[in-house]
């Protein structure tokens, strides 16, 4: 028989466990609305019981654990979720830079006779063809002839304005990688931070629940930014790894991510110590890159073929013409690709010097001009026979197909994200329901073991003055 | 399903954020009256207006070619009118100039015929917008120069031109050419209005030769050659206003044909973009109602927050 004293043991042990209990229901009540966070639980047990004549007798109740309410595969699949929904978003992103610098846009009431926006390349190409058509009816006109090349002017700027937008794109694109792996290394460090410290807290005794909730949000942080993969062994350690590289191992960092240039300016990642490339296939790293060297660098690389076919296309014919002058054999178009297109500087002074003539000599003579305008509607074997204005106009909807495939597949993948985490929070969340019924739990058991204490204080006070 | 703290206000926030996402594009659509109007609404819808909107330009720029031509064109034909009168009139004092006239009479006629030359060589100097109109392609100078003696009798007409013809495009692969060179005595090409080897006319020289005839009082040589030539140079003239009036007509017939095209391009363009205004109207007065409600319900349970603690107190 435990007797009174012992008696008086259990109640004091039993006011401590409520008061664990009150403790925990507090902690889940202040962390309700941390998104990170999964609710606890403290577990009670009955004490050893004490063997008496008449059997074993319990001695209480005494708290065994606090654990966690989490569902590890739902971490795991949420984690991959992550990954892929940053991919896409980040991909949509320098997408949607790269539509705002094109510029192209269906503006206002129909029939204004613009092809797509009025300041836009479309527009500055039809416009230039037109200007062709125009001075062909009459060549020797100074006004026609000052028309086509200010439209020739515009288009040059317009194609070296949105090289230079597309270019910087680029860079941005590549500043955002950098900042990336900068995070990813700031992030691996944390994780191994925090593996360390688990590894020591629960060496001790108990579950490290709040370091592992801290640690499942870096590990979801780090998915944003690349799929990694997380497992623990058997011995519980815990290590990082990001395709097949082992980057973090228990609480060491093994190694850190870099970025590096691939030799065309362009970044890639790889790891620091052992330098072997990574190509990862999830998060925002890996959609940046994705869209850089595909849809951008395809972009980029239609416009420059455009524009050199229209240079040497042009030139071709105009070299060909003769200036009111007499003169022959000079370009229309400088430079080589998007970047340096631009147009004889005679031209902008002396609007004579437009070799619009077949022959030397008769200013009424249009051939060449009608040569250059009739190109509008030729089919070019270097853009997949097409015309120029029908290759752009691919180019330029090819970049609008990727885009809205891309919006469809997010707007997908964050409804799937977003059942995942509700499934989650309905697992780990806080109920401030359920935690104030405990709380009132707790406290109703606190009161009684109190109540215990006091009858069994007033039971021994009365045998201590027993023999008087 | 449990239902945590943190449910219904995460449910809240991500619905609202659709709603007025969706609420956002259809306004857009509204206020612009475009269905598409970025690249990534609708690519392809997209693609096929842009090509569109570049034919319907061209066709545009075709039609102000025919405006261009058809000002040409009437300017070269109220030019050959006045040379058909002095042919005319040519013809006339050839016929009156026979053995019966006196030289006096005769005199006067060949003063007559000199002024006659000059006029033309006048009409035949005259310019369009795109420089002289009947100088071939070589409208920088002009067409005809007349030479004359000490007596201010002509004794010839050069011609400063050449034979070919200017050609726009009217419709894509369909090149007109209205003008009329002065003279083509190469046997190739655009029939000369003036001088044209192939027929035979050679209408200033013929003058000339009438001129002199006249001067000379040599009324044989007028019926004999003079008036056959003049009547060939006439009728090379009157075919040359004839071929004038068909091309006027054809360029009427195209832009017509432009026009109709023009407009049916803009339906085909407004049907692929333009907003039903109707059916987007309809759209966004629902999806405001339910942003609207979706607002009021979740601001309701928001700003009661309901839940066991308000009750234990």
């Amino acid at each position: 028989m435990p007797g009174l004293f012992g008696t008086l043991n259990l109640g004091a042990r039993s006011l401590q466990t409520q008061q664990q209990g009150v403790e925990v229901s507090g902690h889940n009540l202040a962390n309700a609305s941390n998104a990170a966070y999964s609710r606890q639980r403290l577990e009670i047990h009955t004490s050893t019981p004490t063997p008496t004549s008449i059997g074993p007798a319990g001695t209480g109740a005494d708290a065994g654990a606090i654990t966690q309410l989490r569902d590890t595969l739902l971490d795991r699949q949420i984690q991959g979720e992550i990954s892929i929904t940053s991919f896409l978003q980040s991909g949509q992103t320098a997408l949607q830079y790269a539509e705002a610098g094109v510029g192209e846009q269906l503006q206002g009431a129909t029939g204004t006779g613009d092809v797509g926006s009025p300041g836009g390349l479309a527009n500055d190409l039809s416009g230039l063809f037109n200007a062709f058509q125009d001075l062909s009816t009459t060549p020797s006109s100074m006004t026609s002839r000052q028309t086509v090349i200010s439209q020739a002017q515009q288009l040059t700027t317009q194609f070296n304005q949105l090289d230079q937008r597309l270019g910087s794109i680029n860079n941005q694109l590549n500043q955002s990688v950098q900042t990336d792996v900068a995070s990813a290394n700031q992030l691996l460090s944390d994780i191994a931070g925090l593996n360390q410290r688990i590894a020591g807290t629960e060496a001790g005794a108990g579950v490290a629940n709040d370091l592992r909730d801290s640690r499942q949000q870096k590990l979801e942080a780090l998915s944003q930014l690349a799929n990694i993969q997380f497992s623990t062994d058997a011995s519980g350690e815990a290590s990082l790894s990001l395709g097949g590289q082992l980057l973090v191992s228990g609480g060491t960092v093994q190694d850190t991510l870099e970025t590096y240039d691939s030799g065309t300016g362009q970044l890639l990642v790889r790891t620091s110590g052992a330098g072997s490339p990574l190509t990862p296939t999830g998060g925002s790293i890996a959609g940046t890159i994705d869209v850089r060297d595909g849809a951008l660098q395809s972009l980029h690389g239609d416009l420059n073929t455009l524009a050199t076919q229209i240079i040497s296309q042009v030139n071709h014919v105009y070299r060909t013409g003769y200036d009111l002058n007499g003169n022959t054999g000079a370009d229309l178009f400088t430079g080589t690709n998007a970047s340096d297109i631009g147009v004889d500087a005679a031209l902008a002074s002396d609007a004579s010097a437009l070799q619009a003539s077949g022959v030397a000599g008769a200013a009424g003579n249009n051939q060449v001009v009608l040569g250059l305008a009739q190109m509008a509607n030729t089919a070019q074997a270097s853009l997949g026979n097409q015309t120029f204005a029908q290759s752009y106009h691919g180019t330029i909807t090819g970049l609008g197909t990727a885009l809205a495939s891309v919006n469809t597949q997010l707007a997908d993948q964050e409804s799937v994200q977003t059942m995942l985490q509700a499934q989650r929070n309905s697992v780990s969340g806080v109920s401030i329901d359920e935690e104030m019924t405990n709380l009132v739990m707790y406290q109703r058991a606190f009161q009684a073991s109190a109540h215990l204490v006091s009858v069994v204080d007033q039971m021994l006070s009365l045998v201590v003055t027993l023999g008087q | 399903m449990r239902i945590a703290f943190n449910t219904f206000p995460d449910s809240v926030k991500s619905q609202l954020a659709t709603l007025s996402a969706q609420q956002n594009h259809l306004q857009n659509q509204v206020a612009t009256g475009k269905r598409i109007s970025q690249l990534d609404d609708d690519p392809a819808a997209m693609r096929r207006v842009l090509d569109w909107q570049t034919q319907g330009s061209q066709v545009s720029q075709y039609r102000k070619n025919i405006a261009s031509l058809q000002t040409e064109a009437t300017s070269s034909y109220s030019a050959m009118s006045g040379l058909q009168t002095i042919s005319a009139r040519a013809g006339e004092i050839a016929t009156l100039a026979d053995g019966t006239r006196s030289a006096q009479e005769l005199n006067t006629y060949a003063s007559e015929v000199t002024q006659l030359i000059q006029q033309g060589v006048q009409l035949m100097n005259s310019t369009g917008q795109g420089g002289y109109l009947f100088g071939g392609t070589a409208t920088a100078q002009p067409p005809f120069v007349a030479a004359t003696d000490a007596n201010g009798n002509i004794t010839g007409v050069t011609y400063q031109g050449n034979e070919a013809a200017l050609s726009a495009e009217i419709a894509a692969g369909a090149p007109v050419a209205v003008q009329v060179p002065g003279a083509n005595t190469s046997g190739s090409g655009p029939a000369g209005l003036i001088t044209d080897s192939r027929n035979g006319a050679d209408f200033f020289n013929h003058l000339i030769a009438l001129q002199n005839h006249l001067r000379a009082g040599d009324t044989n040589s007028i019926s004999s050659s003079d008036l056959p030539a003049l009547a060939k140079d006439e009728d090379n003239i009157t075919s040359q206003m004839a071929h004038n009036g068909l091309i006027q007509a054809h360029l009427s017939t195209a832009d017509s044909l432009a026009a109709t095209q023009s407009l049916s391009l803009k339906k085909t363009i407004s049907q692929d973009s333009d907003a039903d205004l109707a059916q987007t109207l309809t759209q966004l007065s629902t999806t405001q109602t339910a942003y609207l409600a979706a607002l009021q319900s979740g601001a309701k349970l928001l700003s009661q927050s309901q839940s066991l603690l308000s009750y234990l107190a």
